[in-house]
């Protein structure tokens, strides 16, 4: 059902929303086409398993992972919003809490009776959206412009509301007026003055390092971002296909960002010359290292080194600056989000088949299941239990991969169940194309050696300070985690600057505070 | 003879009386009774129809032998509940009132009909009155028949030497009866054996078994045979075969458990009793109370085994007790029954990634911590941390690991790990009080005789439960202490809470080699994976195998006085049995008729049993009935009709069909199921009140491989819209593998209706166990869409092309 019918301008604003009278309407019109009461209940049999949403035995693991919970602890609670649903109240459609999901999936990953709260919450918002009720929609936009940092980015990777709004003009129209009102509300207010002497140094421009700068530039110290390359985003900006994230709602957090006084170094790569102790000694009080994750898994496979193999974060990156032309057939070696990126983003640039090779099942497979879905509507193909052993090529150019058929094990450290490739099973799959998405890791060689690093080469960090081994430096975001999602960088921002505040001004708390502070606290 | 006036072609005896019951609302509820009953009058040889609130009181009893005198009745037909619940009542009823008890017949109007059609009382009552033509049909052709007694064997075997075996083995015993306990590992004891204290009454463990362990050991009636498996099992009730495989040990009885053999053995693995805590010898005792008291060698990792020649032990050893040749010995045992006591596993947390098992060195399973808290154990008692050695300050508890989850262990409750968690709780707060406790739930379920007095207990001494699990573990990398993060659903809170040492509370599993049992002993499972009881309330410990019992926890998640309590009831249900010294078997073995057989053999070829021998020169086939188990296969098989099935006739089989499709056959489903499982299957659909389309008809069998090819082709010539041929599943048949051949009629018949040119889909082949109601009720709802989808011409084709040629040229 297209929504656009039932909205209308409203006192010429950009702002869509029904007036009484369409509501009243859309309401009615079901109400009679259905011969029951339409109610959230039936709705709930209708769209959801119901009798498996009573299966909730409150453990509250949901809630305890989710990172939007920690960000906005007043205002999400996933678990007390699944347990309000079979209480068939409207309300719940009407709530802003209902959009606040942002899809990471930990919550389904985890919950031992495998409610898949994402997509529930999903069906719900669809409803809602069908009866008109368009009120959580706008008030959660209000809710993640007035708490979080990099509201363009959030609006457009975090909390997808495009999955059930199909009216896409609708969407742009609304974050774009919450945009402008944000921007109405800054420009009057005057900038932000230094509070503080102390100046601190941020190294990385992505969403932790932005958030982090976001927080101490308003606590009022003066904050510097160091960035290697020649813009500012991070992943936003680097490997973020423009399909789900424009790059003008990049520009305009980031100008969000300076408009609070935070500069912004481009072409500053630290290492080198530059070196993080020169930072130190050259006035700045404490670091954040929010370098992320860039570093690709190199000469794993044979054959890496053939023409048409490309790296997935490169591959993006060039994909983003239109710098790259693909032949008929795409394989891609992976299972991660980044590997359903590089598969969409192929088909977007003209390649006629692009399949996913992974070497365990469905069900182990690290991307978010709705991004599986959307790629497989796509048209992508994913062959699961298959692990290329090298790839071929005539010329340096590739032809082939040679791959093994797999099967699953017992589980290994990772509690998922391990690939063991069976004897004899080998096969070759044509190909134009090789993206190789086996991982990313954190560049660590321009740090001090001082600081710590772990076993899965990321930095080593107190899980709730973010502090180093060297107590100046902070770090946090996917270059401590490896590999996060959007909120959890921007928790990790807020995080560093919470302690970064604390440590400038000589205050201690002990680990317990900071433990709290992390995860949310009291609701 | 009264059974040659009896016979079905003197059709103007037969007198059948009908009894419909409401059994309260639960049939009446939706089927009209009366009606039933009123249309059963109407129905050939029925003299007598009548509709009763209970049949199965006293007083409905009471009626049906009344009648059975006055109106001289030669049948009864009883249309209530499933025949496995009240067959053998009626049947009793119907010896009483001087008729024998193979005259008498069920319709299954409750768990197939008005259980599993709630909503729809007009199409319940016309199948209640389908289901009672069935009946009546089948009934008119039956047969008094004698059942054989068999001989019970007064010796019984139990399978696994944990506390319900001994408790068992102990019991039989007792009574005075042979007792073989067969024990997979070198010493009896089980799980009860690692524990520390049990609860409620915090006995300590060991000191409460080892006494019953040493008089499983000494006991005159008992033969202990450790470190060994049950191989194979043959024979039927009160009489089974059954083959042992004994390990070898290397060390002969002459071992006087002195020791210095273990100082001077080089090797060192991983000790399974102390879980992996710490280590033992190749020559070693499981434990200190082990029963055999005597060392063993583990041929896994000895390096004086074979071609080398370590013989370190065997030199030091004084009574010479070593032997390096020692060879796996067979002993075959005969017993009238068999105790299944063969217990548990726990559930391996590894998978559990968040909670870190194996990752953080502080984080340990609750059977970890009975080791480490035990004065035996590798700590003398002392509860440390194996990080560092020291006992923590603060200690967490979490629950239900792996147990109450769809995905992440199981989906059952494991019964026991909340009782043994607040145990655990006082134990600590007993040798340090000092030290902080939380424990994270979901529920406390304390629910037994003191549980909630322990419950309370471990309150007042100030153990903190938090309600809300972690959804992570958090290490500390230089304290080793762990950051536990989750929400305290209660107070709608997150916790971060740091401890220095977290015990998952693991929860309890079958056993991996419960399916080995399970085929060796043709037994059913559960949903979860448990063994499962002939019923759940009034035969808790029996299984569907006749002589078979079950005892602990191969049964289900118990504690130990339960596994106890249930081990003496096993004990007293096999006693019963073999201080009878007899047992009558059902007559339901197949009877040769030696003018149509023609020797062919095929019906020796698929019997399971080889209880069918074929004389060659007189071109004959002749049945052992001693082995003969009654599936009713060969029956299936024979092509001369030269076999015939007792009590499960072709003639009553066909009678059924008949009545079955006599109207509307193009909206129904004719389904054969069979006796242990589908027809249990459908059954616990029933109990369950899952809702199906009203369209199926359940024919019984004993096993689908009764199901003759003829039947399936009678159903569709009949103009039957589609045809389920149900079995257990494939190597968990109850005639050992009868289901093949099975497997194989239903692929021979749809290669035939492919040759035929029809729509082979019409006839389905499911493999539905006695737990699956839902199964069946969705194997149902899948094939109303093919009943639907049946096209009149479809199914005229069919009824042309199936019906028999030669029956149509007699025609």
């Amino acid at each position: 059902m297209s929504t656009k019918k039932f909205y209308s301008k409203k006192d010429g604003k950009n702002m869509l929303v029904p007036t009484s009278a369409q509501k009243l309407k859309i309401i009615t019109d079901k109400l009679q086409k259905s011969e029951k009461t339409l109610s959230l209940e039936t709705v709930l049999n209708k769209i959801l398993d119901f009798e498996k949403l009573k299966n909730c035995y409150g453990c509250g693991i949901c809630t305890a992972s989710c990172p939007v919970a920690k960000l906005l602890p007043e205002h999400y609670n996933p678990r007390t919003l699944l347990q309000s649903l079979p209480t068939g109240d409207e309300k719940i459609l009407k709530s802003a809490e209902l959009w606040l999901c942002a899809w990471c999936y930990r919550c389904y990953r985890r919950c031992p009776q495998s409610l898949n709260l994402p997509e529930i919450f999903q069906a719900l918002r669809r409803f809602a959206v069908e009866c008109g009720y368009m009120e959580g929609f706008h008030k959660a936009l209000e809710i993640v412009r007035d708490r979080l940092p990099l509201l363009g980015s959030c609006c457009y990777v975090g909390f997808h509301p495009e999955r059930v709004i199909t009216n896409k003009q609708l969407i742009k129209e609304a974050i774009q007026h919450t945009i402008f009102t944000y921007k109405a509300v800054k420009r009057k207010a005057q900038p932000i003055t230094p509070a503080y002497r102390d100046k601190v140094a941020i190294i990385g421009s992505g969403p932790a390092g932005l958030s982090a700068a976001h927080d101490l530039a308003k606590k009022g110290y003066s904050v510097t971002i160091f960035e290697a390359l020649s813009s500012a985003g991070g992943m936003l900006r680097r490997c973020i296909p423009e399909y789900r994230l424009p790059k003008k709602i990049v520009d305009f957090d980031i100008m969000c960002i300076k408009d609070l006084g935070v500069e912004i170094k481009t072409n500053m790569a630290i290492g080198g010359n530059l070196k993080v102790n020169k930072l130190l000694e050259g006035g700045y009080d404490a670091i954040f290292v929010a370098t992320g994750a860039h570093e690709e898994q190199n000469g794993r496979i044979e054959g890496e080194e053939l023409n048409g193999v490309f790296h997935a974060l490169e591959f993006l990156e060039k994909a983003n600056m239109k710098e790259v032309e693909l032949p008929n057939k795409v394989s891609i070696i992976g299972g991660g989000n980044v590997a359903v990126d590089s598969a969409r983003t192929a088909l977007r640039l003209g390649a006629k088949e692009a399949t996913i090779l992974y070497r365990r099942s469905k069900g182990e497979m690290p991307a978010s299941p709705w991004e599986i879905k959307e790629a497989e509507e796509e048209g992508v193909k994913i062959e699961f239990l298959v692990a290329p052993k090298r790839i071929l090529g005539e010329n340096d150019k590739v032809t082939a991969i040679e791959c093994a058929q797999m099967e699953l094990g017992k589980p290994d450290a990772t509690g998922r169940r391990h690939p063991v490739p069976i004897q004899g099973s080998d096969f070759v799959i044509k190909t134009d194309s090789v993206i190789i998405a086996i991982g990313q890791f954190p560049n660590t060689g321009f740090l001090p050696e001082i600081i710590e690093i772990t076993k899965q080469r990321t930095i080593a960090t107190d899980p709730f300070t973010l502090e180093t081994s060297s107590p100046s430096i902070f770090a946090g975001g996917d270059a401590v985690l490896g590999s996060g999602t959007l909120m959890e960088a921007i928790l990790a921002g807020k995080q560093a600057a919470f302690s970064i505040d604390c440590y400038l001004k000589g205050v201690t708390l002990g680990p317990l505070k900071f433990a709290e502070r992390t995860f949310g606290g009291r609701k | 003879m009264k059974a040659s006036k009896l016979s079905p072609k003197s059709n103007e005896d037969i007198r059948i009386g009908v009894y419909v019951c409401h059994c309260g609302k639960n049939i009446a509820g939706s089927v009209d009774c009366a009606d039933v009953a009123e249309y059963a009058s109407t129905l050939p040889h029925v003299v007598l129809s009548k509709h009763n609130l209970y049949t199965c009181s006293d007083p409905g009893q009471e009626t049906i032998k009344k009648d059975v005198k006055e109106h001289n009745l030669n049948r009864v037909v009883v249309a209530s509940c499933t025949p496995r619940l009240h067959e053998p009542t009626f049947r009793r009823t119907c010896e009483e009132a001087g008729l024998n008890k193979y005259l008498f017949e069920m319709a299954n109007i409750r768990e197939h009909c008005s259980w599993v059609h709630l909503y729809e009382p007009e199409k319940a009552t016309a199948k209640a009155k389908d289901l009672v033509r069935m009946a009546v049909a089948r009934s008119a052709l039956m047969e008094p028949q004698e059942e054989a007694v068999v001989p019970v064997t007064r010796k019984a075997l139990v399978i696994g030497g944990g506390v319900a075996g001994i408790q068992a083995a102990l019991d039989l015993a007792d009574t005075g009866y042979k007792v073989y306990l067969v024990e997979k590992s070198p010493s009896i004891g089980g799980k009860m054996a690692q524990i520390d204290k049990t609860f409620p009454t915090m006995d300590c463990s060991i000191c409460i078994l080892a006494p019953k362990m040493s008089d499983v050991g000494k006991h005159p009636n008992i033969e202990l045979l450790t470190n060994s498996e049950v191989t194979e099992v043959g024979g039927y009730i009160g009489n089974f075969k059954v083959k042992v495989l004994k390990k070898p040990t290397y060390v002969t009885k002459d071992c006087t458990a002195c020791g210095d053999c273990v100082d001077v053995c080089p090797v060192e693995i991983p000790n399974e009793f102390e879980v992996g805590l710490t280590w033992r010898k190749a020559i070693y005792i499981p434990f200190p109370q082990s029963v055999p008291a005597r060392y063993l060698i583990d041929e896994k990792c000895c390096i004086g085994l074979g071609e080398n020649t370590c013989a370190k032990c065997k030199e030091v050893c004084g009574p010479d007790a070593i032997i390096f040749n020692d060879k796996a010995e067979e002993v075959e045992l005969k017993v009238g029954t068999i105790i299944v006591a063969t217990g548990l596993d726990v559930f391996d947390p590894v998978s559990l990634m968040e909670y870190g098992y194996l990752r953080f060195p502080n984080t340990i399973t609750s059977l970890e911590f009975e080791r480490l808290i035990n004065a035996g154990g590798p700590t003398g008692g002392r509860l440390v941390r194996p990080s560092n050695l020291r006992i923590p300050k603060k200690v967490a508890f979490i629950q239900c690991i792996g147990s109450r989850s769809e995905k992440r262990g199981n989906p059952y409750c494991s019964n026991v790990c909340c009782m043994n968690t607040i145990k655990d709780a006082l134990l600590i707060k007993e040798h340090w009080p000092d030290v902080k406790i939380y424990v994270f739930y979901i529920d406390i379920r304390a629910i037994g005789k003191g549980f909630e007095d322990l419950f309370r207990r471990a309150k007042e001494a100030g153990v903190i439960f938090i309600r809300g699990l972690p959804a992570e573990i958090i290490e500390d990398r230089k304290s080793k202490n762990l950051w536990l993060v989750g929400e305290n659903t209660l107070e709608k809170e997150i916790y971060t809470i740091n401890v220095g040492m977290v015990v998952l509370s693991i929860g309890l599993r079958p056993r991996d080699d419960s399916g080995k049992v399970q085929q060796l002993l043709r037994l059913s499972k559960t949903s979860d994976g448990f063994f499962m009881e002939a019923h759940p309330k009034l035969r808790p410990v029996d299984t569907p195998t006749g002589g078979v019992f079950l005892a602990g926890c191969a049964e289900g998640p118990k504690d130990i006085k339960d596994s106890v309590t249930q081990a003496s009831a096993a004990a007293a249900r096999a006693g019963i049995l073999m201080a009878k010294g007899k047992v009558t078997v059902e007559a339901l073995t197949p009877k040769m008729l030696p003018e149509k057989c023609m020797g062919c053999g095929l019906c020796a070829r698929v019997c399971p049993y080889n209880a069918i021998t074929v004389d060659k020169e007189k071109k004959i086939a002749k049945v052992v009935e001693a082995a003969c188990a009654g599936c009713g296969t060969c029956g299936a098989e024979c092509s001369f009709n030269a076999i015939e099935m007792r009590h499960f006739t072709d003639e009553q089989i066909y009678a059924q069909i008949n009545a079955a499709t006599e109207k509307d056959a193009d909206k129904k489903i004719i389904a054969f199921c069979c006796n242990w499982c589908s027809y249990a299957g459908a059954d616990f659909a029933g109990v369950s009140r899952m809702q199906y389309p009203p369209s199926v008809r359940i024919i019984r069998t004993m096993c689908s491989g009764r199901v003759s090819t003829k039947f399936v082709e009678r159903a569709f010539s009949r103009g039957a819209a589609a045809v389920l041929v149900a079995g257990c599943h494939l190597n968990d048949c109850h005639y050992i593998n009868a289901n093949y051949q099975t497997k194989k009629r239903v692929e021979k018949l749809w290669k035939k209706m492919e040759r035929l040119g029809l729509d082979k889909n019409r006839l389905q082949l499911a493999w539905i166990s006695a737990a699956e109601g839902a199964k069946f009720a969705s194997k149902i709802k899948e094939m109303q869409r093919i009943v639907e989808g049946a096209t009149k011409e479809e199914i005229e084709k069919t009824v042309d092309r199936m019906t028999p040629k030669k029956l149509q040229v007699t025609a």
